[in-house]
């Protein structure tokens, strides 16, 4: 009766073509999941919460859902609400869905609420760092928490009236490269708009552009801010060294014309201290 | 006789042939008998002078050649008062074309490329497969370009990634009626400097009161006014620009030059910008009264009827003028405010420069698009080496490509001045409230009530509050776009690794973690001169 009898035989049958659909849902439920997320990087967030089953509590799922209620149009508070009790359960976990959730939770302070809390936003950022410092979602943060403190929540306990200070503090806790890169041109550009002394920022954009991989205007202005800021601290090999690398990058823009005298300015100032 | 009557036989069964096959393709088939394309791309513009649709079309003619599947509809707007809302109502309501231009000047259009286009960075990082076989073959396709996408670049919303690609260059050129110039002046010879075109405009003048005609030295009209008057604005504000370029940048954005206003740095009293404007009421004079009221088409007409000896326009209407004046046109360089000019040189800090040529008509891709791969795929060639040379050929505008043979026609245009060029716009166009009051205020300036104290008082007065309200809406616009890439980031993050082979949204999502970061960065900025200055604060 138990082996070889026709019954169980069938019965095995029954089961297998029951479980068919079961095992076809779970393998679509694996392509819905990157359907949406295709969905949500090609801006059409309600396609993605169409094709996500609002009662499947896997993780991966439920993120994707959260992801797209946030990216709703037009947004409300009430989709970030939605939004953030789904990231706050996920944040609770102990992978990259956690990460990325907590990430964005802190996101939602930051900037997609109506009315932004940034001292929140920088407590979960911190919190995330604290947690999980390697993971990409903490480091990135860490960018946008250094940013804040730039700008919006500065640390006045931390190194006086040193505006860099706390984010350079935090770019020591960055290991990832490119995000280095990031926050050292945040760095150097915000002490531009905060007037801090030129020799606290200056090396922040040379470290930046080291790394490469700036594009567009960013790079442009980049190579001549470093040619100029240079020149004002008087570094006049390090401007020219910009300078001519700004003219052989973009021989035709309207700055060149500039770029030129101040590279025979440069050139000028190096030969007279080499004549000296 | 019977070959005749075979070939008759072998006639008739042709033609019956021929009936059935067309009897059985009209029932059997609702497509015509030349197949339909599958892929339709539409391709919207306002440039409807004569030359670009002609250009466009001998483009998408041979594309279509190349490109069987790919249908390419090109739709002509009105620019003016049109398209800014048909483009708005377009891409609202999802309707929106596959490739648009689009334009950074276009009143209260600012936030269209963070909306609704995509950034075609990555693209242009590749070399144009369209470019084999030519000079360009093997380059990026961005250096293609023969300004490198300065203008795309300049007004992309995210200062990493650029938005657009040109397909033509343009500039501005003082027309002239060389044989109208002559009859007043007894010389052709072209002025040298702003100085010396005064003088020819004095002669002008005297000519027309001696002999009682009615001639004008400059064509006149709302339009073409502005256009001179930007042109005469920017040369002793670039001593302004390079006085607020803290940056290093050697040029200033308009979100500087708002925020400077704010911090109190530079006014319209201020005797540098006043300079300026002393310059524009100056031009403006040689130009006939009530001029304001009028449009570029009117200014055209009185050129071509010979009551005007000079037309300020841009190389866009160059096809125009040539096809249609009943006179020889010769171009010539609006003459530079030198440092020794004997009225405002104190405030000129040297020659202002045009580059070496901006490229313009900017396309955008829409991000909606349903045909994103073949309309990049279009703009591939229309901005290659042979789609361009067609353009060109075809509408005798500038093309934006090196290595495209300029025909002999327009080699004029590319005859750039070199020289200085600090700023993004003159301060009548560095936001949409603050063109708006200008426009609003200009008469205070112009005419024989007008005047240069008049109208910057009134400019300061209203300013203030124009002023913050386009620095707030430059942080607005960068933060539109910020505040969606949280959730493209992490979906092509999630991306990336479901499909570990391909590269494609890793790049994409660390291309997008930079961009957010410097755009954020930026919106920080201008929220900090916005916090800690009160000037236009209600």
């Amino acid at each position: 009766m138990l082996s070889g009898s026709p019954g169980p035989r069938s019965t095995r049958a029954i089961l297998l073509l029951l479980l068919c659909p079961l095992l076809a849902a779970g393998a679509a439920s694996s392509a819905d999941l990157n359907e949406a997320w295709l969905a949500i990087a090609n801006s059409h967030p309600k396609d993605a919460l169409r094709k996500l089953d609002e009662s499947d509590p896997a993780r991966a799922v439920q993120l994707a859902r959260a992801v797209a209620l946030m990216a709703q149009q037009s947004a409300t508070d009430d989709n970030v609400r939605a939004a953030e009790k789904i990231f706050v359960e996920l944040a609770t976990g102990n992978d990259e869905p956690a990460d990325e959730a907590a990430y964005l939770q802190a996101r939602l302070y930051q900037l997609h609420y109506v009315q932004p809390d940034y001292a929140k936003a920088a407590e979960l950022y911190q919190a995330l760092a604290q947690r999980h410092p390697r993971s990409h979602w903490a480091q990135l943060g860490l960018v946008k928490l250094a940013l804040l403190k730039l700008y919006v929540v500065p640390d006045t306990t931390a190194a006086g009236s040193d505006r860099l200070a706390p984010a350079e503090a935090l770019l020591a806790q960055i290991s990832d490269p490119l995000l280095q890169r990031d926050l050292n041109l945040q760095i150097g550009q915000a002490g531009v708009a905060l007037k801090q002394p030129l020799a606290r920022f200056l090396p922040h954009l040379v470290a930046a552009d080291r790394v490469g991989g700036i594009t567009a205007t960013a790079r442009e202005d980049l190579i001549v801010q470093i040619g100029v800021l240079s020149m004002r601290a008087g570094d006049w090999a390090q401007a020219k060294k910009y300078f001519e690398r700004y003219l052989v990058e973009f021989p035709n823009n309207v700055r060149a014309y500039d770029v030129k005298l101040n590279l025979d300015d440069a050139i000028r100032h190096l030969a007279k201290r080499a004549g000296s | 006789m019977s070959v005749k009557r075979h070939r008759r036989r072998i006639g008739v069964v042709v033609l019956g042939l021929a009936y059935a096959l067309a009897v059985w393709w009209v029932f059997t088939r609702s497509t015509p008998l030349i197949q339909q394309r599958p892929v339709t791309i539409r391709f919207a513009h306002w440039q409807i002078e004569r030359g670009p649709p002609d250009g466009i079309a001998a483009a998408i003619k041979r594309y279509e050649e190349l490109n069987p599947r790919v249908h390419v509809e090109q739709l002509l707007i009105p620019g003016a008062t049109v398209y800014p809302q048909w483009m708005r109502s377009n891409l609202a309501g999802g309707t929106g074309p596959d490739l648009m231009e689009w334009g950074s000047w276009l009143a209260g259009q600012r936030d269209i490329p963070a909306r609704y286009f995509t950034p075609l960075t990555a693209e242009l990082a590749k070399p144009n497969p369209y470019n084999k076989g030519t000079s360009q073959e093997g380059i990026p396709w961005e250096k293609t370009f023969h300004d490198n996408l300065l203008v795309p670049r300049r007004d992309s919303p995210e200062p990493g990634q650029i938005y657009a690609v040109t397909i033509s260059e343009a500039t501005v050129r003082l027309f002239c009626n060389i044989k109208l110039l002559q009859q007043c002046t007894g010389s052709t010879a072209a002025p040298t400097s702003f100085d010396d075109l005064r003088k020819i405009i004095a002669r002008i003048e005297d000519y027309a009161r001696r002999t009682r005609q009615p001639i004008h030295a400059l064509a006149g009209s709302g339009d073409n006014g502005l256009w001179i008057a930007e042109s005469l604005f920017s040369a002793p504000l670039m001593g302004v620009s390079r006085s607020i370029d803290d940056k290093g940048y050697l040029y200033t954005y308009n979100r500087d030059v708002l925020a400077a206003y704010l911090e109190g740095r530079w006014s319209y009293g201020s005797p540098a910008v006043s300079a300026g404007l002393r310059l524009v009421r100056e031009v403006t004079g040689a130009m006939k009264p009530g001029f304001l009221q009028l449009h570029r088409d009117d200014a055209m007409l009185e050129f071509f009827r010979g009551e005007a000896v000079f037309i300020y326009t841009g190389t866009w209407d160059a096809t125009s003028l040539r096809r249609m004046a009943p006179f020889t046109v010769v171009p010539m360089r609006l003459p530079n405010v030198l440092p020794s000019d004997p009225e405002v040189g104190r405030y000129i800090i040297g020659i202002g420069g045009e580059g070496q040529g901006e490229t313009s008509v900017a396309m955008y891709l829409n991000r909606y698009s349903e045909h994103k791969a073949e309309a990049l795929d279009f703009l591939k060639f229309l901005t290659s080496v042979p789609g361009n040379q067609l353009f060109t050929d075809a509408s005798l505008w500038l093309p934006s490509v090196n290595g495209v043979k300029l025909p002999e026609e327009i080699k004029d245009f590319r005859n750039y001045q070199l020289g200085h060029s600090f700023g993004q716009a003159p301060y009548d166009i560095i936001g949409s409230e603050v063109n708006g009051e200008w426009k609003r205020h200009f008469y205070q300036l112009v005419g024989e009530q007008g005047s240069v104290k008049q109208f910057a008082t009134a400019l300061d007065e209203v300013m203030p509050v124009a002023i913050r309200t386009d620095l707030q809406n430059e942080m607005r616009n960068t933060l539109l776009l910020v505040k969606p890439q949280d959730a493209l980031i992490v979906a092509n993050a999630e991306m990336a690794t479901a499909t570990p082979t391909d590269g494609h949204y890793r790049e994409r999502q660390l291309e997008m973690e930079a961009g957010q970061t410097m755009s954020e960065g930026l919106a920080l900025q201008m929220k900090l001169v916005l916090d800690t200055t009160t000037i236009g604060k209600r």
